[in-house]
């Protein structure tokens, strides 16, 4: 049996140019390297690194600018839609994003995320859902899971003290001013290339100014989690899909006629 | 001829940040500063500039914050309870050393307060207000026409220091309607090469106010405090009035100011020789001209529309050997000036230090 | 120069109309001046005032505590103006919907029916500006025809209604000017 090699000067795989060449400082297994690359790769794609501005949160993701080889900016906690909204209306020909957390989006930042939607506002939020805080040390976050032990429901969530878990797609897409609402995972590599087409679709959407377009990421945290990178994984096909369905919550015609256009391309 | 128009304090601002080249504003309805949001929603759009009713003060804040690190003259304007809101995002831009004007048309507190004109967030405002060190050069109109030109400076300098600048007035002073003369718009904006404007053509930009490691976050905020320091040297701006042969001088600012200034003319009137002096920049706060001032004048009379806030500064200038009375009024009363000149007369019967 | 007018009445009055039609007014002759509106929480009916400064110097205060001049449209206001007045004052009083008597013997006192000569023009609704018109005769702080010409730049639903403002001035002025009321026992 003979394997078909390529040519050794032939680049299969490179770091995207819209990537630094910068250490990402996350834990083993975290999920927000692999969210980050995808995001990289369709600014490539779509040639908009000269456009592109990311607008970090507060959390694991704080420092997001030093990752990615465009503008970026720091934001308050819970505050990177209404930074993005006005980098948008200022200056309308660049293309912000937000990156947010679950306690970030979710918890200290409902207002923001529900006016920006509620606004239509041209940008795009790529939301990061690992059901926990991270950066603080694992307490309990809007979308921790009943049952689900953090450092602040140490007995698990229960919902008498905890309340119960949000769902923000389901949620958000109750809003007109989206134009595109979706939840993607990356716990293999299938659901890795599903949640990169949907990373496409949004940053196509605000390019064709349809409005507010959010992609959430169910996304690991092993350590938070307490178990390994691995496992992780299984845990989160377990745990969370159950109560985050995957699939596109909110496809407005115009981005429906887009998604069309890249299955003919 | 330049035109001089019959204007509202909330109306004068908002004309002179446009007159100032401010592209976009961002805002939240709260009374007494709800016509200056109103008539931004009118003239912006005209202007083809940017406007925006914002969910909150957090949001409008945060807003002004990505405006200003896009590179925009931008301005936001509330009332009391709103400023408290801000205080995050003002910490953050002081951090992030980014331009942009806040206007506090202050209004009875604590807590929901009233609606009545007071100048009860000058400690809030002037001393920082959030967390962390740094400090906002606070600008103190007394006037419709000081509205409008002192927003016009706030431009100037928050683009000049790279901080935001606060407009520090007061609900009475945004509903009093006064002649203005309009001034000239600003046609040349300042080049801002840090800005968030994509990174085409050159290196990516990187607004933040975060290190990680203290060891490397200490010399960002030692930058900080030696700009506050220049800030401290340059731009100190006050009025005197008859303080030449004054033997007891009223220090007060934005709209007890006004209230000072009858007071005086009524004093002068009964042959009492009383000045006025009126800090125009809370931060920076002319020490140095109360401290010159002290040499040769032992009574000072602070009148202010807060319980003893604004005093504490007067204290530190003139030292603890001069005598420093207090004429005020808050809660969102107006200081009436008989109220500053019984004070006045009681000083005068009993004067120390002469 | 120096008056310091305040202004009272229920809210629909059109209290602030005539305040800021001659701080207006004022301001074209050339004086200085300060319009400051009381403000409250938006409510239909409330009591409003405004205090309305003219001078011929830099103007201080922003509120009157002394005024030289005043009009109360109601009685309500009228209780609380009729003590703060300076002596040699002058206070012109709606006697339609105020029409108790005044004790004070050191101001001066102008009366006028304005919501009844409003009501005789045909529109009741214009009471403001007769009892601005009775100011002005009682104490011309500005000529009637400056006042006539700042209200041709104030805001104005129609031609009709301008026209109609302008008759209702000249009502309260001849009236004030020619048989100005008594009012109650002096």
């Amino acid at each position: 049996m003979t394997l078909d090699t390529p040519e050794l000067d032939t680049v299969l795989y490179h770091k995207p140019e819209a990537l630094e060449d910068y250490p990402f400082h996350f834990c083993p297994g975290c999920g927000h390297g692999i969210v980050f690359r995808l995001i990289a790769e369709v600014i490539d794609e779509l040639k908009i690194k000269e456009r592109a501005v990311c607008v970090a949160s507060i959390g694991c993701t704080v420092t997001s600018y030093h990752y990615f080889n465009f503008d970026g900016l720091e934001s308050a906690h819970g505050r990177a839609p209404a930074v993005a909204t006005a980098i948008k209306r200022c200056r309308p020909n660049l293309v912000p994003f937000t990156y947010q957390g679950d306690g970030d989006l979710a918890a200290i930042g409902t207002a923001e995320i529900v006016h920006a939607c509620a606004r239509g506002e041209n940008i795009t939020t790529i939301f990061a859902n690992n059901a926990i805080y991270g950066m603080t040390g694992g307490q309990m976050a809007p979308t921790t899971l009943l049952g689900m032990y953090s450092t602040s429901t140490p007995g698990g969530r229960q919902p008498s003290r905890a309340g119960y878990p949000i769902r923000v797609c389901e949620m958000l897409s109750t809003l007109d001013g989206p134009a595109y609402v979706a939840r993607v995972s990356v716990h293999n590599p299938a659901a890795v290339r599903k949640a990169k087409q949907a990373i496409k679709l949004a940053f196509r959407a605000q390019l064709a100014n349809l409005g507010m377009s959010l992609v959430e990421v169910l996304s690991p945290c092993p350590t938070n989690w307490r178990v390994e990178p691995v496992k992780a994984m299984d845990w989160l096909v377990e745990h969370l899909l159950p109560q985050y369905p995957l699939g596109e919550y909110k496809v407005i015609p115009a981005v429906a006629d887009l998604k069309k256009e890249s299955r003919r391309a | 001829m330049p035109k001089k128009i019959l204007m509202a304090g909330n109306i004068a601002i908002a004309e002179g940040a446009i007159l100032a080249g401010c592209q976009a504003y961002f805002g939240y309805p709260i009374t007494p500063q709800n016509e200056l949001l109103e008539h931004m929603a009118k003239r912006m759009p005209e202007e083809g500039r940017v406007f925006v009713q914002t969910e909150s003060e957090l949001a409008a804040i945060s807003m002004l914050y990505g405006a200003a690190a896009a590179g925009c003259r931008a301005m936001t304007s509330t009332s009391s309870p709103g400023f408290s809101l801000q205080q995050e995002g003002i910490s953050y831009m002081a951090g992030a050393e980014l331009p942009a004007v806040l206007v506090n048309v202050m209004r009875g507190g604590p807590g929901l307060g009233n609606i009545g004109g007071a100048q009860g967030d000058y400690f809030q405002a002037t001393k920082g207000g959030g967390h962390g060190d740094y400090r906002l050069i606070n600008l103190a109109p007394a006037s419709a026409q000081e509205m409008m030109d002192l927003t016009m400076l706030a431009f100037e300098l928050a683009d000049k220091y790279r901080n935001p600048v606060v407009l520090l007035t007061d609900g009475f002073l945004g509903q009093a309607m006064e002649p203005v003369i309009i001034r000239q718009p600003v046609t040349e904006l300042p080049d801002k090469p840090w800005a968030i404007t994509g990174a085409a053509g050159r290196p990516k930009n990187v607004i933040n106010s975060f290190e990680m490691e203290p060891a490397n976050f200490q010399p960002r905020v030692s930058l900080l405090l030696q700009k506050f320091e220049r800030i401290k040297q340059n731009e100190v701006r006050y009025q005197g009035i008859h303080l030449d042969d004054a033997s007891l001088v009223i220090v007060a600012y934005g709209s007890a100011s006004r209230s000072a200034l009858t007071a005086l003319k009524m004093a002068r009137q009964k042959g009492l020789r009383v000045g006025l002096l009126r800090p125009i920049t809370l931060f920076p706060f002319p020490y140095q001209i109360l401290a010159d001032l002290a040499q040769k004048v032992s009574d000072f009379l602070v009148a202010e529309l807060s319980s003893g806030q604004f005093i504490e500064d007067v204290k530190l200038a003139v030292g603890l050997d001069k005598r420093v009375e207090l004429a005020s009024q808050y809660g969102g009363v107006p200081l009436a000036p008989e109220t500053i000149l019984e004070t006045i007369e009681r000083m005068s019967k009993v004067t120390i230090g002469r | 120069m120096h008056e310091e007018l305040i202004i009272g009445g229920f809210g629909g009055q059109g209290v602030l109309f005539i305040g800021r039609l001659l701080a207006e007014a004022a301001f074209r002759e050339g004086h200085e001046v300060v319009f400051m509106p009381s403000y409250g929480a938006e409510k239909r009916g409330g009591t409003v005032w405004c205090h309305v400064t003219i001078s011929d110097e830099e103007i201080g205060s922003l509120f009157i505590t002394k005024p030289t001049m005043a009009i109360a449209m109601n009685s309500a206001s009228l209780i609380k103006l009729e003590p703060m007045m300076k002596p040699e004052s002058l206070l012109v009083v709606n006697q339609s919907l105020a029409p108790q008597e005044i004790s004070r013997a050191d101001i001066q006192v102008v009366s006028v029916p304005a919501n009844d000569l409003a009501a005789e023009l045909g529109d009741s609704s214009v009471s403001n500006l007769v009892a601005l018109g009775a100011l002005l005769a009682g104490r011309p702080v500005v000529p009637l025809a400056s006042l006539t010409t700042a209200l041709e730049g104030m805001p104005a639903k129609n031609k009709e209604l301008l026209q109609l403002n302008k008759r209702a001035l000249e009502v309260g002025y001849t009236r004030a000017q020619k048989d100005a009321v008594p009012h109650g026992r002096r």
